[in-house]
């Protein structure tokens, strides 16, 4: 019987603001030949598939039937999921763990920059008849959950502005990320409002690039040898679409899709056993209201923890070393694939420059953007 | 990235350009038609209310999304209601700069759990503030079709 689940290999091209050397195809299949050698696998050897596409975002109807040539998938069992990375992996661990597959492959990627009317594809997500109308841009949406979260939590601009900067300063020590640069509060304040509050640099920017990883039952990742690395908890969860009936201040979906990772992976204390976490920040004031919903301080209190700097480098709960979506890039359903990426290199130990010490838990947690309620957490560990 | 060969030339890589042009009608369904169909011949706002739950949708549903029942008694709920939250946009979904930024509102419509998002009117950015009364602006009568569009926004409560 399998108890347990690892990733037993990773690969990525790296994200960058465009690739117009290569299709989207030819950057899964680059991601995909990394993660397979890392794995030490053959594709012919893997048991089944997972890939998360959104049609809009791909360009075509139906995108999942393009996705099997370029990860070795061809006449396998395969299939497409409408969602994040982090769908993707928790479908994968099911596969697994029914015992009718020892190894699954997974992938996403974001190809954003070939989308001509990206802000317009984003507004289509809107509610057709109670919100599209408006012809409002999207981001909109954010500067109104982004208003009442600071209401309730007394959270201002300027500490909004310090995860920019902290985040987008981490990604100058890693070299997969799209938008590194050493920022001031000022600079993220100066800059053109959008929806205020959020102004252009609050906002992660698109980024282009692919992740594939292999899952393997706990004794194919023994026989692989390698560092496995253990998926111990995972959750997902969604709340209504319709914004006019929500909570516009608490992240519900992301507390509730934690519950139910901690649950599985019996941590009853987040703050104290989580090491590190890579979380959506893919609005500045996303990665406060996310640490709150992942319980790693109370309500009101994330930006006082930003500030004491208990979540940098050296802080005793490391959030977004990566660089997170503002410092890597806005990934679209690849945004869960970046943070598995980073929890897999901290946790291998190797991180380089930016490798947290001592690590043994992570978290990845990821949102779907606007104007989604739909959140989930993966916690792995090396041990 | 190049697979096999490095591309030396920027000019090099080339694409096709394409398009998807599909058009939709989306269909108000039976709570839809009885929330703008208030709005057009009456100027008010309906809501469904689910008793077991003590949930009053805005816009309405026809069904209660907690406990799962069917919805079929509609109340008039009036047009006022209070600032939930709010934001000054600069942009519209095109990703094209407004000629001047508007006031976007999430209005909590009173005694409900629901709201409607829309722009406030003659309201100053400064005097803006979460849990400010407001009122729905309405065009003219002869003027509504059945829409959102039929509010023009919110502004100060009529006395």
């Amino acid at each position: 019987m399998v108890k347990r689940v690892a990733i037993v290999g990773i690969g990525t091209t790296g994200f960058r603001p465009v690739t117009p050397d290569v299709s989207f195809r030819e950057l899964i299949f680059e991601a995909a030949r990394k993660a397979y050698s890392d794995a030490g696998i053959e594709p012919s050897e893997i048991g089944g598939f997972v890939t998360a596409a959104e049609d809009f975002l791909e360009g075509y109807s139906i995108a999942d039937e393009y996705c099997p040539d370029q990860i070795g998938a061809v006449l396998k069992p395969t299939q497409t999921i409408p969602g994040d990375f982090l769908h993707a992996l928790a479908t994968g661990y099911m596969m697994i763990m029914t015992g009718a597959f020892k190894t699954v492959a997974i992938e996403a990627h974001s190809k954003a920059s070939n989308v001509k009317t990206i802000d317009d594809m984003m507004g289509f997500a809107l509610d057709p008849v109670y919100n599209r109308p408006l012809r409002e841009t999207p981001h909109a949406i954010a500067g109104l959950e982004m208003t009442r979260y600071m209401f309730e939590t007394c959270t201002s601009s300027e500490q909004c502005a310090k995860v920019v900067v902290k985040n987008r300063g981490n990604a100058m020590r890693n070299p997969y990320a799209a938008f590194a640069a050493e920022l001031t509060e000022k600079d993220v304040l100066g800059s053109e409002p959008v929806s205020l509050p959020l102004h252009r640099l609050d906002i992660a920017q698109h980024a282009d690039g692919a992740v594939v990883a292999v899952l393997a039952d706990d004794q194919t990742a023994q026989a692989l040898g390698g560092t496995p690395i253990w998926i111990d908890g995972i959750g997902w969860c969604t709340d209504t679409p319709t914004l006019e009936m929500r909570d516009w201040g608490e992240a519900a979906y992301a507390r509730i899709a934690a519950e139910m990772a901690y649950r599985m992976a019996g941590i009853a204390n987040p703050r104290g056993l989580v090491d590190f976490a890579e979380i959506c920040d893919e609005y500045s004031y996303k990665e406060l209201q996310h640490m709150e919903a992942l319980k790693f301080c109370n309500r009101g209190e994330a930006a006082d923890m930003l500030e004491s700097g208990a979540t940098s480098l050296q802080g005793e709960l490391p959030v977004n070393i990566s660089g997170g979506a503002l410092g890597v890039g806005h990934l679209f359903e690849a945004s869960g694939a970046h943070k598995i990426l980073e929890l897999v290199e901290q946790l291998r130990g190797h991180a380089g420059a930016r490798q947290i010490p001592d690590v043994n838990i992570g978290l990845a947690q990821v949102w779907r953007g606007v104007p989604t309620a739909t959140g989930a957490v993966a916690i792995l560990s090396n041990m | 990235m190049s697979i096999s060969e490095k591309i030396t030339k920027t000019t090099t890589p080339t694409y096709w350009e394409g398009e998807i042009p599909v058009n939709y009608i989306y269909t108000f369904g039976l709570a839809g038609e009885a929330f703008f169909r208030a709005i057009k011949d009456k100027g008010t706002f309906l809501a469904t209310r689910c008793e077991e739950c003590e949930v009053t949708f805005v816009p309405p549903k026809a069904y209660c999304d907690r406990c799962f029942e069917k919805l079929e008694k509609y109340v008039d709920v009036g047009t006022t209601g209070y600032v939930e939250t709010y934001t000054v946009t600069f942009r519209n979904m095109d990703g094209s700069a407004k000629k001047l930024p508007r006031i976007l509102a999430m209005v909590r419509i009173d005694g409900t759990d629901g709201g409607i998002i829309h722009y406030l009117q003659g309201i100053p950015f400064d005097e803006v503030a979460i849990g400010m009364p407001v009122q729905a602006i309405l065009k003219p009568k002869a003027e509504r079709v059945g829409g959102i569009e039929d509010i023009v926004g919110f502004g100060p409560p009529k006395r």
